[in-house]
């Protein structure tokens, strides 16, 4: 399947939740299911821009196993899937220990398209940019409603093909009543020329189809980490069985961009 | 020193997502405009008097001096600070600030409780709404200051995430602020965190050191070196802020030392592992393992078990200025018994480490020289903590008498 015939949609798993295996099958079904882009988290082990549900899913990726090095595996794994781009989301920290150049070498040679590293912003972002220019890979900055003027020109002077629209303020996981200041903030963004991808409490086919014509892609998270929460919970019907968690994903990735 | 540096050599920075950088952009103006107006700073300067109780006395420990025959030790009597400890200058300097922002809420972080209870009680005092996140491995640890704090008023929210201990609490908090700042203003304790949080809480903790280089002026000593227990550091660098820029005295930071040498077993990260990283919102040394994962910590003190450092002590610690050793949780136990019968002083677990080096550094030097330590708490708050290490048997009757007689 071509991008452009693919939904509007960016999907984001965190990689190793609740197992390395539930986390590719997660992946395929978010694949099946149409997703243009998707979003793989490298847990952290204090995610301070998460709510508690990525919280959780990020400590139990942890103790599944999680290493940088097997999630580079896991992402090369991904991208060879399908052709679908794969971008890695993580924080500074993983990013700044193993050096940002290692870090970005390392991802670019997994196959992934880009990286989203929200407390790395131009001006504090240790040369993740420049390093990312170099290496031909998208470095994709993350902006809030409350961005001044000042700050956009700097993102903007950055080149980013890509720009993460995080549509209000707080952490990931509260359901967000888009409304005009949230199209006012996405028309602020439009000059940018970037692929806006917007995110932040996003979960329903109704939210993704009201600013489905003014973003690149919809980005949903937490509402499909549920998702795998709940298979993963003790008594879970879809508990150590990839096929049935794919097979789920895929219909409510599908379910997410709507009819037509 | 500037007053506002932002980066101390490599370490600090603003290292956060494009929605805090707004507030933090807001915060360092409003500071920097506040420390430039004569009548915010007359405001604190009375909140220090009649609240706080400054001066702080210095107390020449004659007992203890004479017990260890070396140089002379004394005690800058912080924790005699009302509410129990260093923690309500940087409460009252950045409560009136967000008073002055318009804000109507405070929120904050606390490991040992010391923070938390300042800032419950300024908010009392000020008239603000108070959010206090602690971890539940703490709750349990310090539960004399929960009640203290609720008694003021203030909302303390457990913290069931990571380690459940402080570095955990500061999660949480910036959660809240990320998604609170209109109307919140986040009172960090630490000097730690994101720029401006380092410079301010340095700047508001100095009145330490001014105080204690003019009592030592007054009394014609000859200081050799100041001492004081770093946790994130805002005692310490708050101490030392006067001398940071002279060669004299020596500066010495004590860490945790914990239960000796081992990963998870102290909190150890300049005198141990500390690794370069970039933690919630700033560059310093953290504990970690090699995929930059932050990694367990123990202290018989629930301030010193954080695993970073605050970005300036970090600094001075390359450069060499202060010193760094460490001191594990029965020395600090042993140190609390020693001043508390030599002295009829009982120091805060926290501090205890920073009295246990003095100990030491004192048999080294001789009689004409003297060391200031910092107890930059009292130890009332580890009253249950410090009755099991001392005294278990008795301290278990009673529990188990005064937990039946709530049966009755």
């Amino acid at each position: 399947m071509a991008a452009e015939a693919r939904s509007p949609l960016m999907t984001h798993l965190v990689a190793f939740f609740p197992s390395r295996e539930l986390s590719l099958a997660a992946a395929r079904g978010m694949i099946d299911g149409g997703a243009r882009y998707l979003e793989v988290q490298f847990p952290f082990s204090d995610p301070s821009a998460d709510g508690p549900l990525i919280q959780t899913a990020c400590s139990s990726a942890l103790e599944a196993g999680f290493t940088v090095a097997r999630g580079f595996e896991l992402v090369g794994e991904i991208s060879a899937l399908a052709g679908v781009p794969v971008f890695i989301m993580s924080y500074a920290n993983l990013v700044v220990r193993r050096g940002v150049e290692s870090f970005v070498e390392r991802a670019k040679a997994a196959g992934a398209a880009g990286l989203i590293v929200p407390d790395l912003m131009p001006g504090s972002d240790e040369r993740l940019y420049e390093i990312g220019a170099r290496s031909a890979i998208e470095i994709v900055p993350v902006v809030a409603p409350d961005v001044s003027e000042e700050r956009l020109a700097l993102v903007r002077s950055m080149r980013p093909a890509y720009l993460y629209a995080a549509l209000r303020a707080g952490i990931t996981g509260r359901y967000t009543a888009l409304g005009s200041e949230n199209h006012r903030f996405l028309d602020r963004l439009r000059p940018l020329g970037a692929r806006i991808l917007a995110g932040f409490g996003v979960s329903s086919p109704e939210q993704v189809a009201e600013i489905r014509s003014e973003v690149h892609a919809s980005v949903v998270g937490s509402a499909l980490v549920r998702i795998i929460l709940d298979a993963a919970a003790p008594g879970g019907a879809e508990r150590l069985d990839p096929e049935r968690l794919r097979r789920r994903m895929g219909e409510r990735v599908r379910a997410l961009s709507g009819p037509g | 020193m500037k007053i506002y540096n932002d980066f101390f050599g490599e370490f600090g920075g603003r290292y956060v997502p494009e929605v805090l950088r707004p507030p933090l952009d807001a915060l360092e103006a409003a500071f920097l405009a506040a420390m430039g107006d004569p009548a915010f700073l007359a405001e604190l300067e009375s909140i220090r008097r009649d609240y706080i109780g400054r001066p702080t006395p210095l107390l020449f420990a004659s007992n203890a001096t004479r017990e260890i025959g070396g140089a002379q030790i004394y005690v800058k009597l912080e924790g005699l600070a009302n509410t129990g400890a260093h923690k309500i200058n940087n409460a009252a300097g950045q409560g009136l600030l967000a008073k002055r922002m318009g804000k109507r809420r405070v929120i904050a972080e606390t490991g040992a409780g010391q923070h938390g209870v300042a800032s419950a009680a300024m908010c009392a005092k000020l008239g603000l709404d108070c959010t206090v996140y602690m971890g539940e491995v703490d709750i349990r640890r310090q539960r004399p200051n929960v009640f203290w704090m609720e008694l003021y008023g203030a909302k303390v929210v457990p913290v069931t995430g990571g380690s459940r201990t402080l570095k955990d609490a500061v999660n949480e908090a910036m959660r809240d602020w990320a998604g609170s700042f209109a109307d919140t203003h986040y009172l960090l304790g630490s000097a730690l965190g994101p720029s401006p949080f380092p410079d301010m809480v340095r700047e508001f903790q100095s009145v330490i050191g001014r105080e204690t280089q003019a009592q030592a002026r007054e009394r014609g000593l000859d200081v050799a070196a100041l001492v004081a227990c770093v946790g994130g550091g805002s005692n310490a660098i708050g101490f030392f802020a006067p001398f940071i820029e002279s060669s004299e005295p020596r500066l010495i930071g004590v860490e945790a030392g914990g239960r000796g040498a081992g990963r998870g077993n102290n909190a150890a990260r300049m005198s141990g592992e500390g690794a370069l990283g970039v933690v919630q919102g700033y560059k310093s040394l953290f504990l970690m393992d090699e995929d930059g994962q932050l990694l367990p910590t123990h202290s018989v003190s629930a301030g010193l078990d954080y695993p970073g450092i605050g970005p300036q002590l970090a600094s001075l610690g390359r450069t060499g200025r202060v010193e760094f050793t460490s001191v594990g949780d029965l020395e600090a136990i042993e140190a609390l018994r020693f001043f508390a019968r030599e002295e009829g002083i009982v120091f805060a677990l926290e501090s205890a480490h920073a009295g246990a080096h003095a100990l030491r550094l004192a048999r080294e030097l001789p009689k004409e020289r003297a060391i200031v330590v910092n107890m930059s708490g009292r130890g009332d708050k580890d009253l249950f903590i410090a009755a099991r290490a001392l005294d278990p048997d008795a301290w278990a009757r009673f529990l188990g008498e005064e937990a039946a007689s709530y049966g009755r």
